[in-house]
């Protein structure tokens, strides 16, 4: 199938690249880098639970949701430049055997859903008045974004164990 | 020495062994401690953002400390919790590496620097909630918050590689 000849071939091009090389042979680049990752993911976790939180009607509850999205849209998207960034330079260390990697592919599933969903519907309903629309479906958009980011987590979790 | 008795004590009790022996428990409790850092970490970023006045601009401080309290509480409960779990799989090794006791220390700074800030700035918060610009001390009180939280992360994820090698 040549989509999967070309993720390959891609893989095979980080793998072998300058930053790929850099930060495997480096003893402190990659734990250096992987502290960038964790501390993007606490910010971006953070500011999608307060969304999320918001939407269901727990907390900053005075405050219409489209003000409190503007607020915090820049810490979030920030964040998720950070994760991408220090997680492309992960991923180079070691592309080819991520490519084989059922965790790692767990997450970049998850990870497509997870940009497609919060970029799509979950952006539309937290920079709208969210009264119009039904608490149930609140309720429902709010659990469909933490879990496909739990998906994305818990798969980049699992990638160290598989 | 009496601390590294207690510590040998600790790691023989049959929890620590099934804690160390498990095929589970030890990556659950990992996961959960790692993942726990978008509740904690990610709303004391968010406060302490909010006293640099960079961040939740238009709240006033005291509302967003009263809002952020519970879940900080929450956050910082699981970690904790799950941090001792982690901990007590193999307290003398933990207790060997720098990095546990660098983190450990910088915990200690950061809870008093949530202590000074509730007993200084923080007491008269009343005075500047809806400052345009935040008191000087606030903004030092996040940003020693910022850097030691930084730092603790850093320091727990450099415990991981400096462990010993399990015997």
């Amino acid at each position: 199938m040549w989509l999967r000849t070309l993720v390959f071939h891609f893989c095979q091009w980080c793998n072998n690249s300058s930053w790929g090389h850099g930060v495997r042979d480096s003893v402190w680049l990659f734990p250096f880098v992987e502290i960038f990752h964790l501390l993007a993911l606490g910010v971006l976790g953070g500011t999608i639970l307060l969304l999320n939180l918001r939407l269901v009607g727990f907390g900053f509850r005075d405050e219409p949701l489209p003000e409190l999205t503007r607020e915090v849209r820049p810490w979030m998207l920030g964040s998720l430049a950070v994760m991408f960034v220090s997680g492309f330079l992960l991923f180079s260390t070691e592309a080819v055997k991520m490519y084989g990697n059922i965790g790692f592919r767990y997450k970049m599933f998850f990870l497509f859903f997870a940009l497609v969903y919060t970029f799509t519907i979950h952006r539309k309903l937290t920079t709208s008045d969210e009264t119009r629309v039904s608490p149930v479906w609140r309720w429902l958009a709010a659990f469909v974004s933490l879990a496909l980011w739990a998906g994305v987590g818990l798969g980049g979790r699992s990638i160290g164990y598989v | 020495m009496w601390f590294v008795n207690l510590l040998q004590w600790l790691h023989d009790t049959p929890f620590s062994i099934t804690m160390r022996e498990s095929v589970w428990a030890e990556p659950i409790v990992e996961t959960i401690h790692v993942l726990t850092l978008t509740l904690f970490i990610g709303f004391a970023f968010l406060l302490d953002l909010r006293l640099l006045g960079v961040c939740l601009r238009r709240r006033p401080v005291s509302q967003v400390l009263h809002k952020l309290n519970p879940f900080l509480f929450v956050g910082f409960t699981i970690m904790v919790v799950t941090g001792v779990l982690l901990f007590s799989g193999d307290p003398p090794s933990f207790y060997s590496t720098i990095f546990f006791k660098i983190k450990m220390v910088f915990l200690v700074l950061a809870g008093l620097n949530v202590l000074v800030f509730n007993a200084t700035i923080g007491r008269k918060v009343a005075q500047w909630d809806m400052a345009p610009e935040t008191p000087r001390a606030a903004k030092v009180a996040a940003v020693i918050s910022i850097v030691l939280w930084v730092a603790i992360v850093a320091a727990g994820r450099a415990i991981a590689y400096d462990l010993p090698p399990p015997s």
